[in-house]
């Protein structure tokens, strides 16, 4: 078998495959997330876009998980077909988890007319059902549309990061059987944990959804497409909702 | 749209502000606005208002007291209303709303009976129907010019807060371009009072003779001055767009324009509006037409601006396609609405029927 | 008067009123007093921990309401390991993730020594161990738990009322079930049928004139779907107790020509082994008809691997379809690529590198030239071709395309060992002439040159199979194999070299891709590319599967394999996968001078074939079928071209007496049953299963009832167990007495007999072989472990059944929810960078079997090794010249859903993607007036159906694309009646469309059969003529 380290084709094989571009490219940094100084917990999560295999583990297990009734999600892996200009290939496949950012700055807090919503010590932004009375003033101010009325008990429902199993010392539902281990949790004030130093390796890539708005997403990304941060100009989906309550 | 990105797998946000919204800002703005018109003849009496005034009075009432049960319903927890009281967050227009429209309502109950009791009692006297019921309203039936003053006074701060906190409480949602806008208090203000003086213009049409020719005259020039405001607020906010010197009016009408449903809306509403000033100018004598054509754009509009708004996804790609339930969610809602507005009104004209609130007479001034 | 309508109008305001308010007075009073089931104010519905572990210290904490168990899912033939949450007080499952231990859910997995309690413990945020040893349940896996409390489940036998398929029956006690179905009688008033007894004849043939064809018991035949850990006592029942021959699963129409393709290059035809990339270990792979990561079994590990290799930098793949799935993934683009190619020409893109390959010097020709395994070990090489062995190419000869053996050049065989491993195979020697490959020490030649060795009475012609690999290559020109596959030149030039880039760490593999009108030689071809870089037991290569340890085997506790009386089936398989030549047929029309055609096709070089099971049964070729035993599979759905062949007659009670199902669900093909027999669902059965292949350790699956089964329980046992497979055919063993059942059904190695009388009698003790097997056995499950992994639920049955020295072992085995060898044992100890379990024997560039064999419709001979030809039909006429891309303009091709299998539309997983839209083009979209949402007509010469299509680039130009799952029928779709009860109206379930409606018959085998490929027999559901028309 004759040396196949020619540069002639090193040449060629560079432009076999690593000749495509990542149709990410620079653009609108996350501002790294400072060390608080109390030792308190602050939870958030980091998403590995290239890692998601569009599975929609995430999807079901939190639906099973929270008892999410049907037509309505808490978090959804959307997935798109992207035509290429730049690429070998005419089009690829973009897989974007979705869910609650548990934002530092959260528009949906403040419109609250009787303080139901908030946000935890630990950064959790939660709803007390007890009190809420289902206006859905906070489902029209979330940017993400990540809030909805969930009809089983008529009030606001969202992504609690599965605080009932964060307090239990367990993981997330979605990040648990997360199969491509494209959904890291953690705590962003423990200096040695895993999110933290995943954080820290990917800090030059590390992008937020619609940075521009000042929310301070909690939810991170990695491999985060300009095109697909804010609200996606494309053609929609034919997903039709199905009669799930009367 | 962009063709080159389509959408495989993802999931519809459905409306949570359900059509019950649409008629709670709906009827309070014809309240409000009616209540406008109501101020000439009584509170400042001009000559020639007095029957319109009474009348728009009447109106303002019967939706006053319809918006707020609208309002209820669209709570998801009707049963916690008083969490609103007992949780006031002042960070929320919505929680300071909830206090406002008791004020608004107070004031407004008060001005009308004021201003009502001396009919109430000529209807007593006159052994109209219910005469019974209406002296003990009547309550005597003297005239108390002061607290008339007074009361109205009352109402409209109500009003001017309403008109306030309904119109913010929508703008400051900067999640909804469509809506994160400082013209849209302004729209709604303008629609609103065009309402107003459109329902006004409906019940004088009822009165024997089609009522006061001169005060629907009056009546039209208004409302031609509303929708003339109406376009200019709108063509404010499509140059704000275009000029892209507003990134967020920009961005909304991105959202909007390339859907086929949101332009039909847009020039039917533009239609409508010039329409109905064209013929409030041209032809001022055709109360009924113009009336309807005013109501009409002002529930369109807030139909539109709701439900349509919603309907425009924050993530997703395309639009999310609301189908109008015919449940108590959506059809049953509206009709429910205009069920309990024509129940109020049927009973309130019991007492108060059109053609003696539309007499210009001095009774009352 | 006006009053009277005043009033009416506030009337009516009123009520109009009362109508639209109603529901917010109601949720006022509701909320008032508070009848809504109390939720936790910020947790709402969500469910109670399973436990807690304390984040400084590590201490667990079970929550006594729920138990957590270890089992196996069943949402694809993957079958993970999965761990399952239940609410011990409703007995409901909660939800369903990762078993730690099992290589299928978790990278790499947790060794057998951690207890259970460690087990959990290392999924919690302790030391942020729950991320590094994440333990998942894929989409499907989530959402199957929905199955369980399914109100289309069948929880009573049931015997259908009206004509086949006419969704109505009725619930029958268990004894009639078994009374019936043994007596036989006039059992549907349809006059007489014959029953399982009658049926069972063991001597009396078939046709007397065709003996060959064995007998009458094999009328009764018996499908099922994937062994799911049960099917060695299925077979037991049916092949060695009851004694038919005819028992197949649903290989030829699942992957079956990927799997020939392989079984070619591995030597057997039959077995067909094959291997998977080492995708822990990889850098380059090319995947030409599996998506990884889309589908692909294992289809989670797949994923897993995948994602972790292209993230980390290790790897780079290529995925070759004619469709974009979720293998792609573009914020890792720089890792992975698709190529679109045109459906079923993957031979030509093949043979185009391989082309390219021999005229580069990118063949690994030193490692071909290994003639047996010794000399390859010794040259440093785990694995050996043979590429050097001579086949004889003397044109006429009798054996042309068969190797050289001693046989042929005169060596002393008996006639019995004649072309038998005795019979040596043979390479050129120093001298020119032949030494036998399996004693050559060191290279042989793999240029014969036009070598001639004297074979008996003449001189003839011999090739090597390299050199008759490389003609095969060389047929045509890149631009010619470029144009017919729709890529590139530079592309098919820049895989090759890619390929060949990476030393062994290089692989390509394919699977339903390869589902074509030429899909053996597509996958023949694609599979050789692996031996042309010797890539086969490497790490980072081309590696075979650790494989299971073993239940049903002849110990080491128990016998579980044979038994006194214990029949061996013979005769001719329904699919007539045997030489046609060895048939009745062939000496009658040789006799008459015209052995060639056959009346229709034989498959000598496939294994059992499905796909010819109904045409075969419902024409009565070779012979027609008494009883139809149908075992949780849906051919009607998963077979293209089926159902509108076959629908018809198969009402016809007259071809076809007896339909029986055993099936948790009404599915497309019991639905035309006679009896339906409930069987176990997922988490409520028991198994051993082993994975599929992809994971280079060996491991085993327990799967044992987590959860009571729903289904109606027996009667003739006191202590009732649920109906279900074992259940049944146990009692008709007792029914029938027949052997290897019954109070001394089964035997341990010292002869001692055992009753086989339930369930647990079988696989308990196949546990015990499982835990006993290899070196040394599992040790002992703890108080600790029983009682954490609700295992504690068995222990009176381990006790009851196993002896002191294995329960606690067999309990162990349970308590991890299988029998799993360490991650790192996948690499040999001796040497790193060889894999452990190591594929031993030659891989077959040539394979004489296949090159000696002839097509049964023309004589004509088969080529023996990869080559290019397009699509065609049974006797080689092309497709296109039959239906030409005049009239069928598009190729339609089916791939599977990333999110559904075949059965799960009835779950939460369907309400993320509801339909199934065909994927065009935008160029053919444009072409047809075609937007995405559109309704458009699509026909094929099968049939047609109408569709909605969504546009994109993501597929092919010309390419129809439909995903896999949806176009149902059943499986809720259709509301059946049972009994007096009704099931839910669910029409939402039928959306979409199967592709399999439109599947095609072969014009050539006179429409009566539907469309297979030549050599495998395999189903055809890819490359399809079709045509799109807006409506
Ligand atoms: N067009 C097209 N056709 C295809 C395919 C494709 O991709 N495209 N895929 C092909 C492939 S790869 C395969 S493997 C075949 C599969 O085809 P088959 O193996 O014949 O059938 P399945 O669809 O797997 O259905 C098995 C049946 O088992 C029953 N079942 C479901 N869950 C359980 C359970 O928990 N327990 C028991 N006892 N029974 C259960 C259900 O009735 C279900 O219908 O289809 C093939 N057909
Ligand atoms: N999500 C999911 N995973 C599954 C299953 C499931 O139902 N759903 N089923 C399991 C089973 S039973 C099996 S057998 C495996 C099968 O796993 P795969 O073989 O990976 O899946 P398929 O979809 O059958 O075929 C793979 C690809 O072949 C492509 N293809 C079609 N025609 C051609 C062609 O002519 N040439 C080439 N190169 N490609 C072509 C299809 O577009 C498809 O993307 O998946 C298993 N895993
Ligand atoms: S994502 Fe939406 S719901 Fe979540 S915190 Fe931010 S604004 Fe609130
Ligand atoms: S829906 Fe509940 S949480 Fe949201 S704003 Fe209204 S009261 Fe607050
Ligand atoms: S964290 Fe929990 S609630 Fe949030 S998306 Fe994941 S599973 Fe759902
Ligand atoms: S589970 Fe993980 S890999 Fe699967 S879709 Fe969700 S995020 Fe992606
Ligand atoms: S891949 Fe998913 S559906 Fe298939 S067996 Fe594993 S978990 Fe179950
Ligand atoms: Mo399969």
């Amino acid at each position: 078998m004759k040396d196949p380290g020619s540069s002639a084709a090193c040449a060629s094989r560079r432009s076999f495959l690593r000749g495509i571009p990542v149709i990410t490219a620079a653009a609108a940094l996350a501002p790294a997330p400072a060390l608080a100084a109390d030792g308190k917990h602050h939870w958030a999560m980091l998403v590995d876009a290239r890692k998601c295999i569009g599975c929609q583990a995430c999807t079901v297990s939190c639906i099973q998980e929270n008892a999410v009734p049907e037509g309505s999600f808490r978090t959804i892996v959307s997935t798109y077909s992207v035509k290429l200009t730049d690429a070998d290939q005419p089009a690829g496949t973009y897989q974007l988890p979705r869910l609650c950012n548990h934002c530092d700055q959260p528009p949906c807090i403040p419109v609250c007319p009787v303080g139901a919503t908030f946000k935890r010590e630990d950064g959790i932004v939660v709803v007390d059902g007890d009190r809420c009375v289902g206006c859905a003033y906070c489902v029209q101010a979330c940017p993400y549309d990540a809030r909805f009325i969930n009809h089983a008990t008529n009030k606001a429902d969202k992504c609690t990061f599965c605080a009932h199993r964060v307090d239990a010392g367990l993981l997330p539902a979605c990040v648990e059987t997360c199969v491509g281990g494209a959904r890291i949790f953690g705590d962003l004030n423990d200096p040695d944990g895993e999110l933290r130093r995943r954080l820290t390796a990917a800090k030059d890539e590390l992008k937020v959804l619609k940075p521009e708005l000042g929310t301070e997403p909690r939810v991170f990304y990695v491999g985060l497409d300009p095109r697909f941060q804010g609200k996606v100009e494309g053609q929609g989906t034919l997903w039709q909702p199905r009669k799930a309550h009367g | 749209m962009n063709p080159d990105i389509v959408e495989t797998v993802n999931v519809a946000r459905e409306v949570a502000w359900l059509p019950w919204a649409v008629q709670y800002f709906f009827l309070i703005g014809l309240s409000y606005g009616a209540f406008l018109v109501s101020l000439p003849g009584l509170v400042f009496r001009r000559e020639g208002w007095l029957g319109i005034s009474r009348l728009a009075l009447l109106a303002a009432l019967v939706c006053g007291l319809t918006a707020p049960v609208a309002l209820l319903a669209d709570l998801h927890q009707p049963g916690r209303f008083w969490h609103f009281y007992a949780y006031f967050t002042p960070s929320s227009w919505m929680s300071w709303g909830a206090f406002f429209i008791p004020v608004y309502l107070t004031g407004l109950i008060l001005y009308a009976w004021l201003a009502f009791r001396p009919l109430l009692a000529r209807h007593a006297d006159e052994g109209g129907k219910l005469a019974g019921l209406a002296r003990r309203l009547a309550y005597g039936g003297h005239e108390s010019r002061n607290a008339l003053v007074a009361a109205a006074l009352l109402a409209f701060v109500g009003a001017a807060l309403v008109a306030l906190y309904t119109g913010v409480e929508v703008m400051l949602v900067r999640a909804r371009p469509l809506w994160h806008t400082p013209l849209l208090p302004l729209q709604f203000f303008v629609t609103a009072l065009a309402g107003g003086i459109g329902l006004a213009l409906l019940f004088n049409r009822f009165l024997p003779g089609h009522g006061d020719a001169q005060a629907t005259r009056r009546m039209a020039s208004a409302l031609a001055a509303t929708q003339f405001g109406a376009l200019v607020v709108g063509a404010v906010w499509l140059a704000l767009g275009l000029s892209g010197l507003s990134p967020t009016h920009a961005e909304a009408l991105a959202q909007v324009a390339p859907s086929a449903n949101w332009q039909v809306s847009a020039i039917w509403a533009v239609a409508a509006t010039v329409v109905t000033l064209a013929i409030a100018w041209r032809r001022p004598g055709s109360g009924l037409l113009i009336g309807l054509l005013a109501l009409h754009s002002a529930w369109m509009m807030r139909w539109t601006i709701f439900i349509g708004g919603q309907e425009v996804p924050k993530t997703g790609a395309g639009y999310y396609s609301y189908q109008l339930s015919l449940g108590p969610e959506g059809l049953m809602g509206i009709v429910g609405t205009a069920g309990l507005w024509i129940f109020l009104f049927v009973a309130l004209t019991t007492l108060l029927p059109l053609d003696r609130l539309g007499r210009a007479d001095g009774a009352g001034a | 008067m006006k009053i009277e309508r005043r009033e009416l109008i506030a009337a009516g305001g009123l009520a109009a009123f009362a109508a639209g308010f109603s529901q917010t007075l109601g949720r006022m009073v509701s909320g008032l007093v508070g009848d809504e089931p109390k939720a936790h104010n910020i947790h709402g519905r969500s469910a109670e921990p399973e436990f807690s572990v304390d984040p400084a210290t590590g201490e667990l904490h079970p929550n006594p309401k729920q138990q957590v168990s270890y089992t196996g899912c069943l949402g694809c033939t993957t079958q993970c390991g999965v761990r399952l949450r239940i609410d011990k007080a409703s007995g409901k499952v909660i939800r369903v993730a990762g078993n730690p231990y099992s290589p299928l859910s978790t990278e790499p997995q947790l060794p057998m020594k951690a207890s259970v309690r460690e087990s959990l413990v290392a999924l919690s945020r302790y030391q942020d161990k729950g991320l590094a040893g994440r333990s998942t349940a894929c989409g499907r896996g989530n959402a199957a738990m929905d199955q369980m409390n399914s109100p289309f489940r069948v929880l009573t036998p049931l015997k259908r009322v009206g004509p086949r398929n006419s969704g109505q029956w009725q619930p029958i006690p268990f004894e009639q079930l078994v009374r019936e179905l043994v007596d036989g009688g006039d059992l549907f008033g349809e006059g007489h049928v014959e029953g399982f007894g009658a049926l069972r004849e063991l001597s009396a043939p078939i046709d007397a004139a065709a003996p060959q064809l064995g007998p009458k018991v094999n009328q009764v035949a018996v499908w099922t779907s994937v062994n799911d850990g049960r099917e060695a006592f299925a077979r037991r029942f049916w092949n060695q107790a009851y004694g038919t021959l005819n028992f197949i699963g649903h290989g030829s129409y699942c992957g079956g020509a990927y799997r020939s393709g392989s079984g070619a290059l591995f030597g057997d035809l039959k077995k067909m082994p094959h291997a998977k990339p080492d995708l822990a270990n990889a850098e380059f792979v090319i995947f030409i008809g599996t998506a990884p990561g889309n589908a692909g079994n294992p289809f989670k590990r797949t994923g897993t691997l995948l994602a972790k290799g292209r993230t980390e930098g290790r790897l780079e793949y290529v995925v070759v379809d004619p469709v974009l799935t979720n293998a792609d993934n573009r914020a890792a683009g720089e890792r992975g690529r698709w190529v679109p190619i045109r459906p079923g020409t993957d031979g030509a893109l093949v043979m185009g590198m391989m082309r390219w390959m021999f005229e580069n010097g990118r063949v690994n020709t030193a490692y071909l030239a290994n003639p047996n395994v010794a000399a390859a070990e010794a040259a440093g090489e785990p694995s050996f071709t043979n590429a050097s062995w001579l086949v004889i190419t003397e044109k006429g000869h009798p054996r042309e395309g068969r190797f050289l053996r001693g046989s042929d050049i005169g060596m002393p065989i008996a006639e019995a060992d004649k072309y038998q491993d005795a019979d040596p195979y043979f390479v050129l020697g120093a001298d020119g002439g032949p030494v036998p490959a399996a004693t050559a020490t060191g290279a042989a030649p793999l240029e014969a040159g036009g070598a001639t060795v004297t074979a008996g009475d003449r001189t003839v012609v011999v090739k090597t199979s390299f050199e008759l690999l490389r003609e095969s290559a060389l047929k045509a020109t890149l631009a010619e194999y470029a144009e017919i596959c729709g890529v590139p030149e530079a592309v098919i030039t820049g895989l090759a070299d890619e390929f060949t880039r990476h030393g062994r760490k290089a692989s390509a593999v394919a699977h339903g891709g390869m589902m074509a009108g030429n899909g053996f030689y597509n996958a023949y071809s694609v599979v050789t590319l692996n031996a042309l870089i010797g890539n086969l037991n490497w790490k980072g290569g081309f590696v075979v599967n650790g494989g299971g340890f073993k239940d049903a085997a002849a110990g080491p506790r128990y016998d579980l394999e044979s038994f006194p009386g214990a029949i061996k089936p013979k005769g001719t398989p329904l699919g007539r996968n045997v030489p046609y030549e060895k048939s009745a047929e062939f000496a009658q029309r040789k006799a008459e001078g015209k052995p060639y055609p056959a009346r229709d096709a034989w498959f000598p070089n496939a294994p059992g074939l499905g796909t010819e099971w109904f045409p075969a049964m419902l024409r009565g070729y070779p012979y027609g079928l008494k009883a139809l035993v149908l075992w949780s599979a849906n051919p009607v759905y998963g077979i293209p071209g089926v159902r509108p062949l076959v629908e018809e007659a198969l009402r016809d009670t007259k071809k076809l007496p007896l339909i029986v199902s055993v099936d948790p669900l009404i599915n497309e093909s019991n639905a035309f049953a006679d009896y339906i027999v409930p069987d176990s669902l997922m988490y409520e059965s028991w198994g051993w299963t082993a994975p599929w292949n992809g994971v280079p350790t060996k491991a085993t699956t327990a799967r044992w009832p987590v959860v009571e089964p729903k289904a109606a329980k027996t009667t003739d046992a006191p202590d009732g167990q649920a109906i279900g497979m074992e259940t049944f055919f146990i009692a008709l063993a007792k029914a029938m007495n027949l052997p290897g059942f019954g109070p001394d059904g089964l035997a341990d190695m010292d002869g001692n007999r055992f009753p086989l009388e339930r369930p647990e009698h079988w696989y308990l003790r196949g546990g015990a072989n499982i835990a006993f097997a290899g070196k040394a056995p599992v040790g002992d499950a703890t108080d600790d472990d029983l009682a954490l992994s609700g295992v504690e639920r068995l222990r009176p049955l381990l006790e009851a059944t196993l002896k002191e020295d294995e329960w606690r072992k067999v309990a162990f085995v349970y308590t991890r929810g299988g029998r799993y060898q360490p991650a790192k044992e996948a690499q040999d100890e001796a040497n790193a960078e060889w894999q452990t379990n190591r594929f031993g024997k030659a891989l077959w560039l040539w394979n004489d079997n296949v090159g000696g064999a002839k097509n049964s419709l023309t004589g004509k001979r088969f080529s023996g090794c990869a080559t290019w030809q397009p699509p065609a039909f049974a006797d080689g006429t092309p497709m296109r010249e039959v239906h030409r891309e005049a009239d069928w303009p598009l190729l339609a091709v089916s791939y599977k859903s990333a999110l559904q299998n075949s059965y799960s539309i009835a779950t939460r997983i369907t309400s993320l993607h509801p339909d199934n839209p065909v994927i065009v083009h935008p160029a053919d979209a444009e072409r047809l007036g075609l937007a995405t949402g559109d309704l458009a007509r699509v026909s094929t010469p099968g049939g047609d159906a109408t569709c909605r299509v969504i546009v994109h680039e993501g597929v092919m130009r010309g390419v129809l694309a439909f995903e896999h799952g949806y176009g149902h029928r059943e499986l809720g779709a259709r509301a059946h009646r049972i009994g007096d009860m009704r099931q839910p109206e669910r029409r939402d379930l039928a959306a979409g469309v199967c592709l399999n409606d439109l599947g095609l018959v072969d014009p050539t085998r006179s429409g009566e059969a539907v469309w297979v490929d030549a050599v495998a027999g395999t189903s055809v559901r890819n490359g399809l003529p079709a045509k799109l028309v807006k409506i």
